[in-house]
């Protein structure tokens, strides 16, 4: 029933929503903090190896990161900071880790991006004509196919595509230092740069997509208001597209939109096997070290990435179905 | 079926329609059917679940899984549907025959406003110019009482009933000559099924649409159809005009179906119900001795859902009691609370206030406490085929409430004995059988089994026989009755069916939003209500199903 109060409901929805994703952010950053520092490794003698340096050298250069404070009172200084917008200074670098992220944020957005759209498209279409077409020929090899994908390690994966088109396309990084910098030929060379880890990324996630379709459509094939539909001389596709797809959809762009952050820090294989300037690659340089104010920050990033992609799929669907809207 | 007598085409008419699935040697629907509608002509088409009546409604429009084999000839205004092509068939559906399907709620696309799904065969079949479909909708909307605000309300906005005027719209939409309803009440309260089926029948006769409707309930079709035909696996067995039909019933089979459902107020049918076992029915039950403390008492019981701000109260200080030995039928509409009073009878609902009392001791809070309560009052649910899990065996299924209440003896013996007490014989026939290979009145029999397992004094049954098929439903009921008898087993029965309570009932209870109004015997309450509610609920029964009050006394 419409009631006046749905605005009010929506609005409440909202808000319980956000405080929750906040909450789960600061235990995000909580568990970063102290996930990096039970890791091996200890960033100072990382930076120091192989020069000569006295104890003393050492302990100035832990004071000056605050790595000699209590562990409680470095957690403080992290968060008071962090408050502040300020993600601490990379180790490696010494420069703000806020402008290395801004730097690396985009080509991973790139890459992501160009990635789910493709591998949601080609998911979607293929679970789709799968289900419509169930048990048929075109059903089993898609499906096979699919898992076969999804069952490959996706450095091994990129590794022989790298081996099998590597004269075809670049092998890393993500422009030629020679490229004109006008904007058409700039970007004809990212897309060129493109096309592998793309292709990798694609291979390894449209898989769920497909299997998600079709099993949400095979759902809804033997729902009665098909019948209604076909009962009305509606066309076979039509019966498909206007009443049939739009309901199985509803299960699926919420995986869609969950899957998406993780997409996010999946990409970190790709970006090292491709040597792709992205986040990905960041993190994984800074693993070694370990430079734990890089790994902090991107570790909130991503993790802010997923909460998000969350709360837009919680939004959505409440959105898109009206039995939803009416809870 | 062979009329030569009339110049005119039938509207529809099938000759020798055989139905076939999976194959040459595969199961046989519908059996050398023939049978012929003229046009404004109103058909009933009865028969249990199984017996292909929905698969030969289905036929018509070729509506059939691909696994379907048709033989046979389906002419609509002359014309074969069987050797339509494809983009003809198109164009005959629901312009020359709509369908109202069974349960609406499923029917209706959950995710599109009705006024778009009323609207769409309109566009489609190009019925009134683009720039009239919207006035259409609302015009259609009106002709089923409808407000035509509702056009952009979602299916689950809806009331069931509402849903199903939704339907009879939407199959009007395209102004057919043929309308085919399939069960288009069997979900719907007696209230609601009455107002619907008016409905139907009044647009029908204005709009001279042919209607074939299908149902299992005899009384139902006799209330709107002047002829009425009778199937039984695949076969038709009768027809002819229905006043007919009911009355004088030829076919073993036609007997049964009018058989199950009984009169209101006909002596022969009190403590009857239609069965066919041999072990009899017991005699009338002793009246309940004065003085006789309650097994079962609700004291002012209140249950209060709070929710975004709303309060629903659901029940409103309900005394109720169940005597020892004593069937009560509960009856009212969905929506009444009688489902709410039920679970808070159970333990599953805690009251608001008030409480219940089980041989004369309020009911435990403690879990350890109330599962020895639960022991005693046994729970019968309306669908045996969700209450049972289909992976476990039926020796498995009565044999959990054994383990879990610790009860002594030998589990074997125990489970054996209560396949026995619900007549499942010989019980080690079923013992190692699964659900599926069950008939709907066998399943139901496992349920009760269960609950007989854990030898309990009250039985709680929510429309224990409201899915099951017509045939089946008196030997259940006649199963409660000859438990009663060995037993001295009590059992709350919650209906919405008032010719059940006439069945086996010793008193009734009748609840409307959330009250008690009515209280008493089966003869007083169904023979002479007191209160409107009462009434209206037996003036909405289908004609011939209740004889006028204090006619006949019981």
């Amino acid at each position: 029933m419409p009631s006046p109060r749905r605005g009010g409901g929506t609005a409440r929805y909202l808000l319980t929503k956000l405080g929750g994703a906040v909450i789960s952010l600061f235990m995000v950053v909580v568990l970063g903090f102290i996930l990096f520092r039970v890791m091996p490794g200890d960033p100072v003698k990382t930076m120091t190896r192989g020069h000569p340096v006295t104890n003393e050298q050492l302990a100035i250069l832990e004071h000056r990161y605050g790595l000699d404070k209590p562990k409680i009172a470095q957690f403080w200084d992290y968060l008071v900071k962090l408050l502040h917008g300020d993600f601490g200074d990379s180790y490696q670098y010494s420069r703000p880790v806020g402008d290395m992220i801004l730097e690396k944020l985009w080509p991973t957005v790139l890459l992501v991006g160009t990635g789910t759209i493709l591998a949601v498209a080609l998911g979607l279409w293929l679970g789709t004509r799968a289900a419509w077409q169930r048990n048929s020929v075109f059903d089993k090899a898609s499906t096979g196919i699919a898992l076969a994908f999804w069952s490959m390690p996706t450095f091994w994966l990129g590794m022989i595509l790298l081996t099998a088109a590597g004269g075809l396309f670049p092998s890393g990084g993500m422009v030629y230092p020679d490229t004109p910098p006008d904007f058409l030929s700039q970007a004809l060379d990212i897309l060129h740069h493109l096309v592998l880890p793309v292709i990798t990324l694609v291979a390894v996630v449209y898989a769920q997509y497909q299997l998600v379709m079709r099993s949400s459509l095979l759902e809804e094939m033997d729902a009665d208001y098909l019948t209604t539909a076909r009962a009305k001389g509606l066309r076979d596709d039509l019966v498909r597209r206007r009443h049939a797809v739009p309901n199985a959809l509803l299960p699926t762009v919420t995986l869609v939109f969950l899957h998406l952050g993780m997409v996010v820090a999946g990409a970190i294989t790709v970006e090292a096997v491709f040597s792709w300037p992205g986040l990905g690659q960041m993190t994984y340089n800074a693993i070694g070290v370990p430079d734990l104010p890089v790994l902090q920050g991107t570790f909130i990033v991503l993790a802010a990435a997923v909460l998000v992609m969350n709360l837009i799929a919680d939004v959505l669907y409440r959105f898109l179905d009206p039995r939803v809207r009416a809870v | 079926m062979t009329s030569t007598s009339s110049t005119t085409t039938p509207l529809l008419e099938l000759r020798g329609l055989t139905v076939r699935y999976g194959g040459r040697s595969g199961l046989l629907a519908v059996d050398g059917v023939d049978l012929s509608l003229r046009a404004g002509e109103t058909l009933g088409l009865a028969g249990e679940s199984g017996c292909g009546k929905s698969t030969l409604a289905m036929s018509v429009l070729r509506l059939l899984p691909k696994s379907a084999q048709i033989e046979g000839e389906i002419l609509l205004d002359g014309e074969d549907i069987t050797q339509m092509s494809f983009g003809r068939l198109r164009t005959v559906r629901w312009a020359s025959a709509s369908v109202v399907f069974q349960g609406a709620m499923h029917a209706l696309n959950p995710v599109k406003r009705i006024g778009e799904q009323i609207a769409e065969p309109i566009r489609l079949h190009g019925t009134v110019p683009a720039g009239h479909v919207k006035s259409r909708v609302r015009e259609l909307l009106e002709q089923v009482e409808l407000p035509v605000a509702r056009a952009d309300a979602y299916p689950h906005e809806l009331s069931g009933g509402q849903k199903q005027r939704v339907m009879i719209a939407m199959a009007l939409a395209c102004e057919p000559r043929l309308v085919i309803a399939d069960e288009p009440t069997t979900a719907l309260d007696v209230i609601v099924q009455a107002q619907v089926l008016a409905l139907l029948s009044r647009l029908v006769a204005d709009h001279g649409i042919g209607l074939i409707m299908i149902s299992h309930d005899l009384s139902v079709l006799g209330a709107t159809c002047a002829r009425l035909a009778v199937m039984y696996a695949g076969k038709l067995v009768e027809e002819g005009p229905s006043r007919q039909v009911i009355g004088e019933p030829k076919h073993e089979h036609t007997k049964a179906l009018a058989a199950a459902f009984p009169t209101i107020g006909d002596p022969s049918s009190r403590y009857a119900p239609a069965t066919s076992s041999e072990l009899g029915l017991p005699g009338a039950p002793e009246p309940v001795a004065e003085g006789v403390e309650p097994l079962l008492r609700t004291d002012n019981l209140r249950v209060t859902f709070t929710g975004r701000g709303q309060t629903t109260e659901a029940v409103k200080g309900v005394d109720l009691e169940v005597y020892p030995g004593e069937i009560v039928a509960l009856v009212g509409q969905s929506g009444s609370g009688k489902t709410t009073l039920a679970r808070t009878i159970l333990g599953l609902q805690k009251p608001t206030s008030g409480q219940v009392l089980f041989e004369g001791k309020a009911l435990p809070h403690s879990a350890r406490a109330l599962r020895a309560y639960r022991r005693k009052v046994q729970l019968v649910l309306q669908d045996p085929t969700s209450a049972l899990n289909p992976r476990h065996t039926v020796y498995e299924a009565i044999a959990e409430g054994l383990r879990i209440h610790k009860l002594p003896g030998d589990e074997r013996e125990l489970v054996a004995q209560a396949l026995e007490a619900a007549e499942l014989r010989p019980p080690e026939r079923f013992m190692t059988v699964l659900p599926h290979e069950l008939s709907g009145g066998q399943r139901q029999r496992v349920v009760i089994a269960g609950a007989l397992a854990l030898a309990p004094t009250l039985l709680v049954a929510d429309e224990p026989v409201a899915s099951l098929d017509a045939s089946v439903r008196g030997e259940i009921l006649a199963l409660l009755l000859r438990l009663r008898a060995s037993l001295g087993l009590a059992a709350l029965v919650i209906t919405h069916d008032l010719g059940l309570a006439w069945n086996i009932a010793d008193r009734v209870a009748v609840m409307y939003k959330g009250e008690l109004v009515e209280v008493g015997t089966v003869a007083e309450v169904l023979r002479d209500p007191k209160h409107e509610y009462t009434k209206q609920l037996l003036a909405a029964l289908p004609d011939g199903t209740a004889l006028p009050a204090g006619e006949v006394t019981a």
